[in-house]
């Protein structure tokens, strides 16, 4: 089980590839939400915030109303920010749970997609 | 855990589906204009009001239908529900060939549609026949272009849509029922052409409600699962009032011998009724229910094949996105295959083998989907937010039944309603080969590739953690 130390430094890691990536900033200009992040084996829970493709914060908590809610193990949290497993299999397994619209479920994985085409 | 489920409930989405959206969604999603080809396969076997009847029988049965995927919905409230119960329920391998004959219907109803608009535009502007070709490569080519830009139709316009067809299609037909000079010419007997007729033509009347169930993959997108179970109930009761007074408008006013032969039932129900303003009307319904099929549709499988070829069962190119984050591969390949299969339709006038076939597949479906729940009542004992009342009898029931209407459909004929066909079945046939073949040989292949692909060129980049003391203490 992971904690938050480690899901937050996966994040810094992935905060970091989204934003210096070229092709997903453009790819993803109009795409403005808030996600909520809740891990299913403890009580972390973490907020995502996207401003026109730019992951602007990530903090722990929730804030704010979500566009987008993700539920998952803290360590397929890990994972998956740090690049090293392909959400969609997990997601087709029922190992991830996401709620929102099929459009922001597709971009959301677009983003791995497209930092980690090899993932 | 508790905290973690207590967090999670109260992340409630800020934009979410609600149930008006969800029920025009489920209706928008069952009639299409394939449904008014589709009234008149009932008519082949159950001519006349009977067609009502059996409409309503379809109705009573697509409760069960109802039932049986809100009960799945509420196990795996998610877009990829099918796989995921399917592939509890009878294997990961079956559940994707089905699946991918499944997605099959899509562009089967997709093709049909343009088809049908087609054939109603060349005939309402007096056109020669070949031009219909040039609509269909019109029609999908804007479908297409729309969606590589990422145009959607928005949820309140979706529901605007939905709801003018319906209530378009009721007002004109209560005009063609009141209509002078019409009348229901055959005596009410629903097993006048033979003793299966009155079966195939239930069979057909189902297929009028099908793809109503498609609502589920909006299952991430509503903040209750109830929301999905109160459209999965709605939408039918409106496809049924509607369903039947199409029927009896166009037995009342429109002979069957003209029907026999027409890809534009509509067009002429609406010239009957009200002349050519009725036929306009009709049209314009026509082409507003390609609005959502080619919405919905193409947003439906492109994305199936998007997460599929993701996944690694799906070459890898099928999943590049544009700037537009569209699969634009994806895309492209449901336009030109829906424009190929259409082309087929119109040159070989075959258009009520569609029919055929997407009724015998959804019954198929609803068959599995009885199966499933059979199955799944053993092997998951997770709480459900609704429960198929008396499921065992129930679900045996639908095993049976449906495979029945799958047998009266796929070898049906309902140009010559006293023949059976064989044609509607070999489709399928195929349809399922190829899928079956394919998951058995292509997709451990891709799956072998992508594997060593990954090992060759991917390090793991998370960094791994010392265990400490405190770590395994805690554990």
């Amino acid at each position: 089980m992971a904690d938050w130390d480690e899901i937050a430094e996966a994040l810094v890691d992935y905060t970091k590839n989204c934003n210096t990536n070229e092709r997903l900033r453009k790819m993803q200009r109009d795409w403005s939400r808030v996600l909520h992040f809740a891990c299913s084996d403890s009580d972390v829970t973490f907020t995502m915030n996207v401003d026109h493709g730019e992951i602007i914060s990530t903090a722990m908590g929730h804030a704010g109303a979500p566009d987008i809610v993700v539920t998952t193990t803290s360590e397929t949290f890990c994972d998956m920010f740090w690049g090293d497993l392909n959400p969609v299999q997990k997601y087709l397994r029922g190992e991830i749970k996401v709620k929102g619209s099929q459009e922001d479920v597709m971009r959301l994985d677009a983003i791995s997609f497209v930092i980690w085409p090899d993932a | 855990m508790s905290d973690a489920n207590s967090a999670n409930q109260t992340s409630v989405l800020r934009r979410s589906v609600n149930s008006w959206t969800a029920t025009a969604t489920s209706a928008g999603l069952a009639f299409a204009a394939i449904d008014y080809l589709g009234v008149v396969s009932i008519l082949a076997y159950a001519p006349g009001a009977t067609a009502a009847f059996a409409v309503f029988i379809g109705g009573l049965i697509v409760v069960l239908v109802a039932g049986i995927f809100s009960e799945l919905n509420g196990l795996y409230p998610t877009a990829a529900g099918i796989r995921l119960y399917l592939g509890r329920a009878v294997g990961s391998r079956t559940a994707l060939s089905v699946t991918f004959t499944y997605m099959a219907t899509v562009i089967l109803v997709i093709s049909a549609d343009a088809f049908l608009i087609a054939a109603a535009i060349r005939h309402v502007l007096h056109e020669p026949a070949p031009l219909a070709y040039l609509w269909i490569v019109v029609l999908l080519g804007v479908a297409l272009g729309a969606n590589l830009k990422g145009v959607r139709l928005a949820g309140w316009l979706q529901t605007v849509v939905t709801y003018t067809v319906l209530l378009g299609t009721s007002v004109l037909s209560v005009v063609a029922i009141f209509h002078v000079g019409g009348a229901f010419k055959h005596p009410f007997n629903l097993f006048g052409k033979g003793a299966f007729s009155g079966v195939q033509a239930v069979a057909f009347a189902l297929f009028l409600y099908a793809a109503f169930e498609w609502v589920t993959t909006t299952a991430e997108e509503v903040r209750t699962p109830r929301v999905i179970t109160r459209a999965l109930f709605i939408a039918p009761l409106l496809i049924w009032a509607v369903s039947t007074l199409f029927v009896l408008g166009l037995s009342h006013l429109v002979p069957y011998a003209t029907l026999h032969h027409s890809a534009i039932p509509q067009l002429l129900v609406g010239k009957a009724a009200l002349g050519t303003v009725g036929e306009i009307w009709m049209l314009t319904l026509t082409v507003l229910t390609a609005l959502n099929t080619f919405n919905g549709g193409f947003l439906v499988a492109s994305r199936f094949i998007y997460a599929t070829a993701r996944e690694g069962s799906l070459p890898r190119p099928f999943a590049r996105l544009n700037l537009q984050a569209v699969p634009w591969l994806a895309v492209t390949s449901l336009a030109v295959t829906s424009a190929v299969v259409a082309a087929i339709v119109l040159a070989t006038g075959q258009w009520l083998l569609l029919v055929s076939v997407g009724a015998a597949i959804e019954a198929g479906i609803y068959a599995l989907g009885s199966l499933c729940i059979l199955l799944l009542r053993k092997r998951e004992q997770r709480e459900r937010p609704f429960r198929l009342i008396a499921a065992r009898p129930l679900a045996t029931i639908g095993v049976v039944l449906f495979s029945v209407m799958f047998v009266a459909t796929a070898f049906a004929n309902p140009k010559n309603a006293s023949h059976f066909s064989i044609a509607p079945f070999v489709v399928i046939a195929v349809l399922g080969a190829l899928s079956t073949t394919y998951v058995l040989t292509t997709v451990p292949r891709l799956q072998r590739e992508a594997a060593a692909r990954a090992s060759a060129t991917r390090t793991k980049r998370r960094p791994t953690r010392v265990t400490t003391a405190s770590d395994v203490e805690s554990s």
